[in-house]
């Protein structure tokens, strides 16, 4: 759990870099994001657009739980990015053979023939990637869990309250999670993760000693949900790099079955691929 | 005399007030089925009563099986194994319970289900693997029921059919202190069955135990649930 406090994080929650969040969250609802990854005009490194992803709830709609404690209920990402850097249309901060990797994928994917990730298998999504999703997620909240059921393929999340991480833990696609609150966030550690998923949709990697913290609390009275991503990766990552989502509260939405298995939804429609 | 009677009608009244307003009893947790059953039976340990039709896809589904051929089995395909057969796994659920919901959550490719608590059945549901569920409390027994099953799905491992028309009715009672729960559900599919029957299984709660990440597609094929 010691490990929750990273240096990324509390970096990150300082008010010193309060404004650069700020800014974030500008850019995030704001300004298109670059065309091309790394701003380089190649149009091989084309990177797909983001998706408005949630509408807030309809009129009418039974007003958020302010309780910043009580997180039951369906919550539904606002926007979808492809990319999951620091800020829309930037890569995480890849060490260079890595980087190498993700613009070999986004060619793949430009020439037609992207290579396929864990999701186009009906494979759970790995993290952080899973967050990233347009489809909604039920929060189901009991005395010693955070249960995540996923619309997207049925992924599931339990988040552990009464535990720390076991010592030996064998790897798999959404790793083990453990929570506990700090005030009113909810932060969830996350390691024991295998590396036969992809950070994000355009093909960033990440290794088995990726470690993800998830700073989670309600804001706007209950209305939303905000989420501070840190993402640390010794093995592939420059550094540890953090970004910003906000998830509405959307009581009147019932998630449906979702069987990958049956009929995969994001096969390219028209030539362009949805999100997965 | 009068005051005993008032005494008698407030004790009464406070018995009535309690049992209205008594939390419902607590089926959270994980359970594991106590007896792994075969072939399913009926409560009166009879086959259950398949009209000709589908006695024949029976006996399809058991010759098929024998000679190793169990592409009739969607789960074998990850398909979800449809109702009440994940309720016959050996592989266990877990049960997260809330006022308005009811969660299960299979370990078997970690598949949820929902039971919507005082809702009526929508009377034109579409095709689910695992139909769509509402609830009550009824004393001390939650009832479901369930309908808008996707017809490709079987009843249980040996392979037993059902039309889009069953309609599926479970009644679930904890015993042994809330550490056993037993459940008895009745299949009514005039489509498949002569008449409507009734069959039972046990669960046991193991407290503490946490479900393992289960991917079915990351599974071998020998290693999937089949008939």
């Amino acid at each position: 759990m010691a490990k929750a406090q990273s240096k990324a994080v509390k970096n990150y929650l300082k008010p010193s870099v309060m404004l650069s969040a700020v800014l974030l969250a500008a850019t995030a609802s704001g300004a298109p994001p670059p065309k091309t990854l790394h701003d380089s005009g190649d149009p091989t490194l084309a990177l797909t657009p983001g998706l408005r992803g949630a509408e807030k709830a309809p009129p009418g709609t039974p007003p958020g739980n302010p309780d910043p404690h009580d997180l039951n209920g369906v919550w539904w990402l606002s926007g979808y990015q492809y990319l999951l850097g620091p800020e829309p249309g930037v890569a995480p901060p890849l060490k260079p053979e890595y980087m190498a990797i993700l613009e070999r994928r986004i060619r793949a994917k430009n020439r037609g023939t992207p290579e396929a990730d864990a999701s186009t298998q009906c494979l759970p999504h790995g993290m952080p990637r899973i967050m990233e999703s347009p489809y909604p997620i039920e929060i189901v909240q009991t005395p010693e869990r955070i249960t995540l059921l996923h619309e997207v393929a049925h992924n599931l999340r339990r988040i552990w309250l009464n535990r720390d991480h076991p010592k030996h833990l064998t790897p798999t696609f959404l790793g083990d999670s453990v929570g506990h609150w700090e005030g009113d966030t909810l932060v969830v550690d996350t390691i024991g993760l295998n590396d036969r998923t992809f950070i994000d949709d355009e093909g960033s990697s990440h290794s088995t000693q990726e470690h993800v913290i998830e700073h989670i609390r309600k804001i706007d009275n209950g209305q939303n949900l905000e989420l501070i991503m840190t993402v640390e990766d010794p093995v592939t990552l420059e550094h540890p790099y953090s970004y910003r989502r906000i998830y509405h509260w959307r009581p009147d939405v019932r998630p449906q079955e979702y069987v990958c298995e049956e009929n995969n939804r994001n096969a390219p429609v028209n030539g362009v691929t949805v999100a997965k | 005399m009068k005051a005993l009677r008032g005494v008698i009608s407030a004790a009464a009244l406070a018995g009535l007030t309690a049992t209205a307003l008594a939390a419902p009893p607590d089926f959270s947790g994980v359970w594991f089925l106590a007896s792994h059953q075969g072939a399913l039976k009926t409560s009166e340990g009879q086959a259950p009563p398949l009209n000709a039709a589908a006695q024949s896809v029976y006996d399809a589904h058991r010759a098929a099986a024998a000679k190793g051929d169990f592409s009739f089995d969607g789960a074998t395909r990850c398909l979800p194994p449809g109702l009440p057969r994940l309720m016959l796994m050996k592989e266990p659920f877990e049960i997260l319970q809330k006022p308005k919901t009811l969660y299960f959550v299979y370990q078997i490719n970690r598949l949820p289900r929902r039971v919507y608590l005082n809702e009526a059945l929508p009377t034109d549901v579409d095709p689910h693997y695992l139909g769509y569920s509402v609830g009550k409390w009824d004393g001390d027994a939650l009832v479901v029921d369930s309908a808008g099953f996707d017809d490709s799905t079987l009843l249980d491992n040996s392979g037993l059919p059902h039309s889009e028309a069953l309609h599926l009715t479970e009644r679930y009672e904890l015993s042994h202190n809330g550490k056993h729960l037993h459940l008895r559900f009745t299949i009514d599919d005039p489509k498949t069955y002569t008449h409507s029957w009734s069959a039972e299984a046990d669960y046991v709660k193991r407290p503490g135990y946490e479900i393992p990440e289960d991917v079915c597609a990351a599974t071998p094929e020998a290693k999937r649930p089949r008939s």
